[in-house]
């Protein structure tokens, strides 16, 4: 399949804007900044078209569907949900240092899904349980709202890496002097868990509405369930801890990652570790 | 004395309920317990959890209620005491949230204009009264009509909008409320069942999943067919029941149900859960004579008894069995010599290597049967589940004014001082401070521009 050897280079391409985006930190060049930007944009670029194609064989295949539908197929998503949210904050924003920590994000769960051995490549028809218009309304936001958590917890790292250096002496070259400051990354950290968390609900609204008609049941306390709730209220605690104590900086950063480590496990951990109702998606 | 003591103990109940620190806690406790629900298996088979614990550990984790703990008693004291604490923060953060909407001053005092953003001053080359249409007009395109005030040779201007986003966090808090009563609705009067039903028959009751009762329907399911079929690659394509409702012996309708395509009557879902085969209808066997390496072809019902042609022999199938210790399919039956038994015999469907193995007069396979299968539905009655849809709709609509919207309120004066007027502009936003520094400074750009515009226009049309 074509669509697989795209997705295999999309990896070595996000590593080489990962790499890019780093050197630019290191010597401040703006042409080289530029130059990180095209390639990730590239890059995503090659990215949505393998998603495409990959769409197209499965309709060659004869049971067509969107590539939503299995861990390969997530991985990749996923990857280019990071990858379109990163570089459209990069524009907001007008400032790339984020770069270097948040594509390393979309090459590993890109690399993840095109190296990793137990992650199988293969379009396979959707079993009657997936057969529904529920399930890219139900991918697509959850996906998003991990991405966007995603970001959340890159800002983050590169906040607590600026607080760090801040406390020794800011020497000439110090990659960190290039970051924001630390009141923007905190306000940043904010806005994307704020992106994240209503999104986060609409995927857990729209994957119970979904279960309502496959299952009968709104909510059954599976796992997968279960612990989509666990993350909703890690970010809950975040946005009450900000919002009506005025937590900020290094508590909330940490909050943002141990969000993000709540995502993580709901994604892998549930799939891998616990059985449910889920487990067609490992 | 006591009572200022009692007063005392329920002041300190009322801040510990009102308290955002009681609300992270019980996120808290609340994420920690889930994450320990999740590596307990709920509501397994005693059998099954004494495969993982000891029987000691097992005894005190269902005493602690671990085994169903989403709904055990402490659990649903947890989620109702989060209901409260929300309830109270709601009731006692409303006289602060209130007084944004009965509307401010249209005249700030002096102290104020200092309080609230850094005024931007400027002057038009207008009189007070056109500076005030200019305002007027722009301010209702986008804030909606401003309140005017004039007092001692000073216009003041007042205009707001956003001010739904102060009631976010309303919509959001209430929306968890309904959400939890629309899920006691459905746990107070509703109900999850199941039952099966072999092909040509027919159910008015089903078997709840809690205990071991019986809920009538009210009206009868008759599943007339079932129906698998499977994609090349042998995966399961689609499950299919088509069953007829009956109102007593009246047919309302006949329709399939299909996994995610439920079929709801009088409040009462059914989907499509599971399947199996009930009985065999008919048999097609391949018979091998070992002895002579004759073959025939069989055709037979169960129970009934088959001559195996040009020999003595006949074959009775007593029993299909569905699944034989996890090998699949499999008849059993016997061989007869006459009316004598001379051999058991159990025959497997699905693996062929074993039959060459098999002792015996005769080899037999499995060509074909015709099953009559039963099929696996769920029933079940929500009569919440409206109002958890409803809540979910507050919940987003609460999100979209907390996080996207905000309160932004601006304010005007404007005095006039040989023939031109000074204007000065304060806001307040309790949202995206820069944005709306950037918008106040739109609107003081546009009006500006407005009246050099429209001063050049009179001025060319004034001599003539």
């Amino acid at each position: 399949m074509i669509s697989a050897k795209m997705v295999s280079a999309v990896t070595f391409l996000y590593l080489f804007s990962t790499v890019l985006y780093f050197i630019y930190l290191a010597f401040r060049a703006e042409r080289l900044g530029r130059f990180a930007t095209g390639v990730a944009w590239t890059t995503l670029g090659i990215q949505t078209a393998a998603i495409l194609l990959r769409w197209v064989e499965s309709y060659q295949m004869g049971f067509g569907h969107a590539p939503l539908s299995n861990m390969y197929e997530s991985l990749v998503f996923f990857s280019w949900c990071i990858a379109l949210l990163y570089l459209l904050w990069e524009r907001k924003l007008k400032s790339r240092v984020i770069g270097a920590f948040a594509l390393p994000f979309a090459f590993a769960f890109n690399a993840y899904a095109s190296l990793a051995p137990g992650v199988s490549a293969k379009i396979d028809p959707l079993i009657p349980a997936l057969q529904s218009n529920w399930l890219h309304a139900h991918v697509i936001t959850c996906f998003l709202a991990y991405a966007s958590f995603a970001l959340s917890c890159a800002v983050s790292i590169v906040y607590l890496v600026k607080l760090k250096k801040k406390g020794k002496m800011e020497k000439e070259g110090d990659m960190t002097g290039l970051f924001p400051a630390l009141d923007s990354l905190d306000e940043l950290i904010y806005r994307t868990i704020v992106v994240g968390f209503p999104l986060l609900t609409i995927g857990i609204v729209t994957g119970a509405a979904w279960a309502n008609y496959a299952w009968g049941s709104y909510w059954s306390w599976d796992p997968k369930e279960t612990w989509s709730l666990i993350t909703w209220f890690a970010y809950a605690i975040f946005l009450h801890a900000r919002i009506t104590r005025d937590w900020r900086g290094k508590r909330t950063a940490i909050l943002s990652i141990i969000g993000f480590i709540a995502v993580i496990f709901t994604y892998f951990g549930v799939n891998y570790l616990l059985s449910g109702l889920h487990s067609y998606a490992s | 004395m006591a009572t200022e003591k009692e007063k005392g103990l329920l002041a300190t109940l009322w801040d510990s309920l009102s308290s955002v620190r009681l609300t992270i806690f019980l996120l808290i406790v609340l994420a920690a317990v889930s994450i320990v629900g999740t590596l307990i298996p709920q509501n397994a088979t005693p059998e099954e959890y004494l495969r993982i614990y000891k029987i000691s550990t097992y005894k005190i984790l269902r005493i602690l209620g671990f085994l169903d703990m989403y709904h055990a008693g402490w659990f649903v004291f947890l989620l109702g005491l989060l209901s409260l604490n929300l309830m109270v923060c709601s009731l006692r953060r409303w006289p602060s949230v209130r007084r944004f909407f009965s509307p401010p001053d249209v005249k700030l005092e002096e102290g104020q204009w200092k309080g609230i953003a850094p005024g931007r001053r400027f002057s038009l080359p207008l009189s007070a009264g056109d500076s005030l249409g200019e305002f007027q007009s722009r301010l209702s395109r986008t804030f909606g009509e401003p309140r005017v005030l004039q007092e001692e040779g000073r216009w003041h201007l007042f205009a707001e909008k956003g001010k739904l986003s102060r009631l976010g966090f309303y919509c959001i808090h209430l929306s968890i409320l309904v959400i939890l009563l629309g899920a006691m609705i459905g746990s107070f009067y509703g109900f999850r069942g199941y039952v099966n039903i072999t092909e040509g028959e027919s159910a008015d009751r089903v078997f709840l999943r809690s205990g071991q009762q019986v809920e009538p329907l009210g009206f009868k399911v008759k599943l007339e067919q079932f129906s698998v079929s499977f994609y090349p690659t042998g995966a399961p394509q689609e499950f299919k029941s088509t069953v007829t409702i009956l109102e007593g012996e009246r047919k309302i309708l006949t329709e399939p149900i299909r996994v995610n395509e439920p079929l709801t009557y009088r409040g009462i879902s059914l989907y499509q859960s599971s399947y199996g085969v009930a009985s065999v209808e008919k048999a097609i066997l391949d018979v091998v004579e070992r002895s002579s390496g004759r073959g025939f072809a069989l055709s037979l019902q169960p129970g009934a008894r088959a001559e195996i042609p040009g020999t003595p022999h006949s074959l009775v199938l007593d029993r299909f069995i569905p699944d034989l210790r996890g090998m699949g399919p499999a008849f059993q039956g016997r061989l007869l010599e006459g009316e004598r038994p001379v051999e058991n015999l159990v025959i497997l469907q699905n693996h062929p290597e074993f039959i060459s193995k098999m002792p015996g007069r005769y080899e037999f396979r499995v060509r074909e049967i015709q099953p009559k299968y039963y099929s696996g539905l769920q029933v079940n009655k929500d009569p919440g589940v409206w109002v958890v849809w409803a809540g979910c709709f507050l919940m987003m609509a609460g999100f979209y004014m907390t996080f996207f919207m905000s309160h932004r309120r601006i304010w005007v004066r404007m005095m006039e001082k040989k023939g031109e007027t000074q204007v000065e502009i304060a806001g307040a936003s309790h949202r995206n401070r820069s944005e709306f520094e950037r918008e106040m400074d739109r609107i003081g750009q546009a009006v500006k521009e407005a009246a050099s515009s429209g001063r050049k226009k009179s001025a060319a049309g004034g001599p003539s």
